[in-house]
């Protein structure tokens, strides 16, 4: 409910007109133009945008902790009586953690390491020099109580290494909190942390607000979160506000083409299980370069010849809501724009037919049956020393799981279940203990590599961080001809192959010769895909394909992987915890938690009636990009439990909301039911 | 933590047994009969019997070895050639003044080195970080001995302000102090370069890391978010490098011992080198790397104190 209905809320923070430039050796970056908007008390306000649209700048020029390199040319910001961007040095450090306090989007590179949160919240409370240091750790305490840590005055000695992600970041909303400020920043909250775990801190984040009444501001790629959390919301593309408003009116009635488009291509949003997903073609603008017109003029569908030349006016709506475009108002003014919601303005990419229904042949290509994989956690002389019964950790337990050709399985678990391991070791890259792993009917466990070499040309694994896993020093060409390199074929024109493949995953031509820091994620993401591809492979294993990209590009890729698999009958496993994402491209689906696979069968029919508890959080755990379907509750609290004390029965029974004790005593058995879904729990849902 | 210890501990007395050995192979590798050359080719029938005697020259040479390691356990690491007085006291004489230097060296290096590479990193091409980064090449490049030879010819000789030789009267201590600071000067020296360097190098990192931002964005104040938080971190290596570096220090006494006369423990090495006074070289190499893996290991210890990722993965 908006809180606002009878009078207006006053406004906590004013940005005005706020330039920053970056001082590049390629030349100065114009990263924020001109950006306006308030901050209203009491409110949450989403800043969303893709990746460099300028966001994170936007915080932190609010406190003042630029890059040192970052110039404000013009603008202030007006909090109360003062201007945070002209206020000396020491008014800043009474402001920062006192009145406007920071949640950081990684909790595992934010926190010291070396200090305890004791001891962390207690500088954060330096200013209070009144208190003693036992009503600080008091102080400390409740806080870290109210943000629900178990036995907070025990946890609050320890090290943020002893703390889960989900955890650790409870414990950066407690620090962040602790002074009681009035403003609250939020960089992506939730980014690194698991679906169940976003959740859970979506709403944790809603209580406390409402609570403290805190006025908060949340930074985020993901329009889920924002939908469900947010009141008002700000969108930015290439360091300009290109649109503003309330929730509903940009989620509902959305006036700028960019947002429509952003809208339109979330997969969270789009029900139709076409496997095609929408994208905004282009790249955004190189921000050195000399700007005019519209910004967003060269991917906008509806871009006219004075978009490029004239500055698109701000067309305001109510008190906060305004929108940057010539449709909108003056001499271009389009009436029938924006179309009803439910018109699609972007295309599906410049990528032809549709897929045609694919031949999913009977014999598997990929046959994984009873697969476990244990890893050693202590040497033999500790586990003595400490008496331990058993030295191993089942990463993977009993797993069975077949790959077809010409098919898509998606494997979906949240970090720690053991997807990238059962990954790796189909891949021969860790040895199994025990199960099978049949490749084309041929058993391949375990494997020696001299035999196994050959047939690691016909299995490609397309690795997580793409550039991360490239090679820094090579060009695009060489890396996406390395393959050949690696198995020793010589008798291929490598140059024209360098350029079959890039024309494959559609990489202009230039771009052979760069070298992979100069190329954007999606690009990075398709050198991976032409590597991939390159020794013809017949199964694609994938881990998180599209993790970290924008949601335009990374339904380019996907799109592209599916045109691939049309082509060339490709199989897929898919790794992700992205349940959007797999929804359109799987054919079926196994979740994993802890080590085993919970439950297994055909996509649509996993999320239209989940089995198994778990899958079923899982499904409901995924924020909707529709203020109207907030959830009112958080389906599973707590976290995944650690594979060292894997409990004795049900894996999943420390969180299941319908766990009995049967359930504590007895693992589930997989069974299989009528219609071919497979699961793992004695008290199926139905 | 007990098992880690049980653990070097144990790897330190293989590094001695280790370091014993190679010592007892340099005596028979030299060519000619043991005696000779421990005693030196002036050396009386008698005197070469004696010491054959003493030291079990007719024993296999395993057992000597044995013989050698049990005494030293004991405390006993055999008696000087010349004086026939026990190589421990001579040792125990003469330690404390290179203990001292050492520590002074090493000391003054680390309250000057530290903060130096501390500052330099936090403004970094500020004057006085490049200030920083041209003494500590400087520092790094001129072998100690020279600055020994200079410091003792400038402040000793030229400006008379500290006494040039000798560690001072005994019970002195305002008068042992002053004889210190010269060669302690000059072995610390280059140490004031690598600890500057080294730090700097880390505290860069360091403060680029997401957790400075944190601090600096509860609006910790600069000095706590530099010295309580950055240099904790990036201390770790450095703490490191000091403990190994007390090796090179003990070398470096050597020069400097010789050169202002000190009577100390590389003082004691050299003399008997020149002399070829085998059971005292012995005896002080064994003390010197006993020290040493000491110290390296109580950096460690120290490290593990300070991280406590470390401390528990011991
Ligand atoms: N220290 C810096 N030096 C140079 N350019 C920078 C610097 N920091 C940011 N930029 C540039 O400023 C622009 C805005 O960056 P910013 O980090 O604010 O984007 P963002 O919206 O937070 O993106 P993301 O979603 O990836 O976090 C980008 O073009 C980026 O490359
Ligand atoms: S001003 Fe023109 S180019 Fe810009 S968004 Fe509007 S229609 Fe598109
Ligand atoms: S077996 Fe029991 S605890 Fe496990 S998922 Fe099923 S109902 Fe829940
Ligand atoms: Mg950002």
């Amino acid at each position: 409910m908006p809180k606002d209905a009878i009078h207006a809320p006053e406004t906590l923070l004013d940005i005005r007109n706020l330039s920053v430039d970056f001082r590049t050796p390629r030349g100065r970056v114009k990263a924020l133009r001109d950006i306006t908007f308030p901050i209203r008390k009491n409110r949450i306000v989403g800043i969303v945008g893709e990746s460099g649209s300028g966001k994170s700048t936007v915080l932190w020029a609010l406190l003042g902790l630029l890059a040192k390199n970052a110039e404000v040319t013009s603008g202030e910001v007006r909090f109360g009586d003062r201007d945070l961007l002209h206020a000396s040095e020491a008014q800043l450090r009474a402001t920062r953690g006192e009145e406007v306090s920071v949640v950081f989007q990684d909790p595992m590179t934010s926190q010291i390491p070396v200090l305890t949160y004791g001891r962390q919240m207690r500088d954060i409370l330096y200013r209070r020099p009144n208190l003693s240091t036992a009503e600080k750790r008091r102080m400390a305490v409740e806080m870290l109580g109210k943000v629900g840590i178990p036995d907070p005055d025990k946890r609050i000695d320890q090290y943020p290494h002893h703390f889960s992600g989900g955890m650790r970041q409870r414990a950066g909303i407690a620090m962040a909190l602790l002074t009681g400020p009035q403003l609250l920043l939020a960089d992506e909250p939730t980014t690194a942390l698991d679906v169940t775990m976003e959740a859970q801190i979506i709403h944790l984040l809603q209580d406390l607000q409402k609570e403290l009444d805190a006025t908060v501001v949340v930074v985020s790629h993901n329009l889920g979160l924002i939908a469900e959390l947010c009141d008002d919301v700000v969108v930015m593309y290439a360091g300009e506000v290109i649109e503003a408003g309330e929730v509903r009116e940009i989620f509902h009635n959305a006036q700028h083409p960019y947002t429509r488009a952003l809208l339109e291509c979330d997969p969270a949003r789009i029900d139709d299980v076409s496997r095609k997903l929408p994208v905004i073609p282009g790249d955004i603008p190189d921000l050195t370069k000399p700007l005019s017109g519209c910004i967003y003029a060269p991917r906008c569908q509806r871009a006219m010849p004075v978009c490029r030349e004239k500055l698109p006016p701000d067309v305001a709506r109510g008190e906060m809501s305004l929108a940057r475009c010539h449709l909108l108002d003056g001499p271009h003014h389009d009436p029938s724009w924006p179309p009803p919601p439910d018109v699609m303005t972007v295309g599906v990419g410049e990528t032809s037919a549709s897929k045609p229904a694919r031949a999913v042949s009977d014999t598997p290509l990929l046959d994984v049956s009873d697969l476990n994989v244990q890893f050693e956690t202590v040497g033999p002389l500790r586990a003595r020393l400490r008496g331990l019964e058993t030295r191993h950790v089942d990463a993977v337990l009993d797993v069975s799981l077949s790959v077809a050709p010409g098919e898509t399985v998606g494997l979906v678990g949240e970090s720690g279940s053991g997807k990238t391991t059962l990954g790796r070791c189909v891949l021969n890259l860790v040895p199994g203990q025990g199960g099978s792993v049949k490749f084309e009917g041929q058993d391949i466990l375990n494997m020696p590599e001299a035999r196994f070499k050959p047939l690691r040309r016909d299995m490609a694994m397309m690795f997580q961080d793409p550039v991360g896993s490239l090679s820094p020093r090579k060009s695009v060409r060489a890396l996406i001809t390395e393959p050949f390199q690696i198995h020793g074929i010589t008798d291929v024109d490598l140059d024209a192959e360098a350029e079959r493949l890039a024309e494959m995953v559609r990489l202009p031509g230039p771009f052979l010769s760069r070298y992979p820091h100069e190329l954007s994620g999606g690009q990075a993401r398709r050198v991976g895909v032409a590597r991939a591809l390159a020794l013809n492979p017949k199964l694609i294993i994938a881990d998180e394909p599209t993790a970290g990209l924008d949601v335009s590009v990374q339904g380019e890729i996907l799109n592209l992987m599916a045109d691939l698999q049309a082509e060339h009958g490709l199989g897929y496993l898919i790794i992700t915890h992205n349940l959007p994402v797999v929804r359109h491209i799987a054919d079926r689906l196994a979740i994993m938690y802890l080590g085993r696979i919970v439950e297994e069968g055909r996509t649509a029919e996993v999320f239209a009636r989940p089995v198994h508890p778990y899958t079923q959080a899982l499904v409901e755990g995924v924020p909707q990009p529709d203020p109207d379907r907030r959830r009112a509750h958080v389906s599973i609290s707590g976290e995944v439990p650690s594979l060292l004390n894997r409990p004795k029965g049900c894996d999943f029974a420390g969180r299941c909301p319908f766990a009995q004790d049967h359930c504590r005593a007895e693992k589930p058995p997989h069974v299989t039911m009528v219609d071919g879904r497979r699961h793992a729990c004695h008290f199926p849902l139905t | 933590m007990l098992y880690y210890l049980a653990k070097r501990l144990g790897l330190s007395a293989v590094v001695v047994c280790l370091v014993v050995l190679v010592l007892f192979s340099l005596l028979y590798l030299i060519p000619g009969d043991p005696a000779t050359i421990a005693l030196g080719p002036r050396a009386t029938e008698e005197a070469i019997a004696r010491y054959a005697e003493k030291m079990h020259l007719d024993e296999p040479v395993w057992r000597q070895f044995l013989i050698y390691i049990g005494n030293a356990l004991t405390g006993d690491l055999g008696l000087d050639v010349f004086s026939d007085r026990p190589v421990t006291a001579i040792i125990m004489e003469r330690i404390g003044f290179t203990l001292a230097l050492v520590f002074a060296g090493m000391g003054w290096a680390m309250l000057i080195g530290i903060p130096l590479g501390c500052l330099a990193a936090v403004k970094p091409n500020s004057w006085l970080d490049r200030v920083t980064g041209v003494l500590s090449v400087g520092t790094i490049a001129v072998p100690s001995f020279l600055v020994s030879i200079w410091a003792l010819l400038i402040f000793a000789v030229h400006l008379r302000w500290l006494p040039a030789i000798g560690a001072g009267e005994p019970g002195d201590f305002s008068d042992q102090l002053s004889h210190l600071v010269l060669p302690a000067f000059a072995i610390g020296l280059s140490w004031v370069g690598y600890l500057a360097r080294m730090v700097r190098a880390s505290m860069l990192e360091v403060m680029g890391e997401n957790y400075i931002r944190s601090a600096r964005a509860f609006g910790l104040h600069p000095r706590r978010v530099i010295f309580g938080y950055a240099l904790r971190v990036a201390i770790l290596p450095t703490i490191t490098l000091i403990g190994m570096g007390f090796g090179g220090m003990i070398s470096s006494t050597v020069f400097a011992e010789i050169i202002f006369a000190r009577p100390g423990i590389g003082k004691l090495i050299f003399d008997a080198v020149m002399a070829r006074n085998f059971p005292i070289v012995q005896g002080a190499v064994l003390v010197a790397t006993g020290l040493y893996i000491l110290v390296v290991l109580f950096s460690d210890i120290l490290i593990a104190w300070f991280d406590p990722r470390v401390r528990e993965s011991l």
